[in-house]
C-alpha cells in the first residue's frame, strides 16, 4: 500500500477513537509525522499500526496511557529514532521537483503575460531586459523564500490541528491568506528593489514563456515517473 | 543487621547512579527482541497480536506500545519483513515474518540465551539459598 492510501485509511479509522484517546493519538501523529527527513512509507505504516492497536485496546476498555505510557513525547522520540531516513534519492528529487515547478510557473507567467500585454495592448516591449547577476540573485532569494513559505505552512498545519475544535474556518482562511500575501509581497519587493548588477541581456519575452513551459513540463514528467 | 544496612545502602547508591537501571532496560531490550523474533517465527503476526502473545507468555510488565520501536529496529536491520494484507476479521494489517537473516539472528539469540540461562539460574538459586540459611 502507498503512503497516501495509508493516510486515507488512518483518517477514516481515527474517527472511531474516543475523544480522550483521539487527542492523545493526534498529538503523537503530528509529532511523528512532522519529521521531514524520515521515510514517509515507514512513518505512515507504524502510525497506522499504533492506531489499530489503540482501537483494539479501546474496545477492551483501556486508555491510550495504558498502551503507550504516560509520557507520549518520550515514547514518540523513541519511535522516531527507529524510523529509517527517507532515501536521499527521494528527498533530492522532491526538492528538484518543487524548484522546477516554481521556476516554471514564475518564468512562464512572466513570459506569457509580457507577450500578451505587448501584442494585444501594446504595453511594454517585445524584449525583456534583465541583468544576469541580479536576475540569478533574485531567483535564489525567491527559492529561499519558497522554502520558508513551505515551512511556515507546515508549522501552521501543526498548530491548526492541535486546536482544531476552537479555530473557526474563516480564521484559518485569514491566517493562510496572510502567510500567502507576505510571501507574494516579499517576492515583488525584492524584484523591485534589487539593484541591477552583472551583464545586461535582452531576449524576446516569448522565449521566457517557452522556457517556463519546458521547466514545468520537466517537473510534471518527474512526478509522473515517480508515481509509476 | 549492620551488614544488611550496608547492603541496602550500597544498592540504593548503585540504583541512583543508574547503572542497574540502564543495565536492566538494556537487558530487557535484547531479550524482548529475541522473544519477538521467536514469536514471529512460530507464525507471522501483526503488532497487536504480538503484544497479546507476549503478555500471555507472562511478560505483562512490558508496556504494549514498546514493541513498535523494536519492530521498526528489527525491520531496519532486515531481520523481519512487514507485509500489508487483509486479516481474517477484515481490515488490512501489517503482518511480520522472519527473513533469512532474522532466522539466523534468532538461532544466535537462542544459543546465547541457553549459554547464559543455566549459570544465571544456578547462581541466583545458590545465592538465594545462602541468604535463606543465614
Amino acid at each position: 500500500m502507498e503512503a497516501t492510501e495509508i493516510i486515507e485509511l488512518n483518517n477514516e479509522k481515527r474517527t472511531r477513537l474516543t475523544e480522550h484517546n483521539l487527542k492523545y493519538y493526534e498529538d503523537m501523529l503530528l509529532y511523528i509525522r512532522l519529521n521531514g527527513n524520515k521515510s514517509e512509507q515507514q512513518t505512515e505504516e507504524v502510525l497506522l499500526e499504533m492506531l489499530e492497536h489503540l482501537l483494539q485496546a479501546q474496545q477492551e476498555g483501556k486508555t491510550a496511557e495504558e498502551v503507550f505510557g504516560s509520557d507520549p513525547k518520550a515514547y514518540c522520540k523513541e519511535v522516531i529514532k527507529e524510523i529509517p531516513k527517507e532515501e536521499q534519492k527521494n528527498q533530492i528529487s522532491l526538492i528538484i521537483m518543487i524548484v522546477l515547478q516554481f521556476l516554471g510557473i514564475f518564468i512562464g507567467v512572466t513570459g506569457i503575460l509580457g507577450t500578451a500585454l505587448y501584442f494585444f495592448f501594446g504595453i511594454g516591449n517585445s524584449l525583456t531586459t534583465f541583468s544576469i547577476g541580479s536576475g540569478i540573485a533574485i531567483l535564489v532569494i525567491d527559492l529561499i523564500l519558497l522554502g520558508v513559505f513551505i515551512f511556515s505552512i507546515l508549522k501552521w498545519i501543526k498548530r491548526g490541528a492541535f486546536s482544531k475544535k476552537e479555530t473557526k474556518k474563516w480564521v484559518e482562511f485569514f491566517q493562510v491568506w496572510i502567510i500567502c500575501t507576505v510571501f507574494i509581497g516579499l517576492i515583488m519587493l525584492i524584484q523591485r528593489f534589487m539593484p541591477a548588477f552583472g551583464k545586461e541581456v535582452s531576449i524576446p519575452t516569448f522565449y521566457l514563456a517557452i522556457l517556463g513551459a519546458l521547466l514545468y513540463l520537466s517537473s510534471y514528467l518527474m512526478r509522473k515517473n515517480q508515481t509509476t | 543487621m549492620l551488614n544488611k544496612v550496608a547492603i541496602i545502602s550500597t544498592s540504593i547508591l548503585l540504583y541512583k547512579v543508574g547503572g542497574i537501571l540502564s543495565l536492566r532496560s538494556q537487558l530487557l531490550k535484547g531479550i524482548l527482541e529475541g522473544c519477538i523474533l521467536s514469536i514471529i517465527n512460530m507464525q507471522p503476526a501483526y503488532g497487536y497480536e504480538l503484544s497479546v502473545k507476549l503478555q500471555q507468555f507472562g511478560l505483562s510488565d512490558v508496556s504494549e506500545g514498546s514493541i513498535y520501536p523494536i519492530l521498526l529496529r528489527l525491520q531496519k536491520e532486515e531481520l523481519i519483513k512487514g507485509e500489508m494484507r487483509a486479516s481474517e476479521s477484515g481490515p488490512k494489517r501489517k503482518y511480520y515474518k522472519l527473513t533469512e537473516k532474522g532466522y539466523e539472528a534468532l538461532q544466535l539469540f537462542t544459543h546465547h540465551w541457553e549459554l547464559i540461562k543455566e549459570p544465571v539460574d544456578n547462581i541466583i538459586e545458590q545465592g538465594g539459598n545462602a541468604h535463606g540459611s543465614d
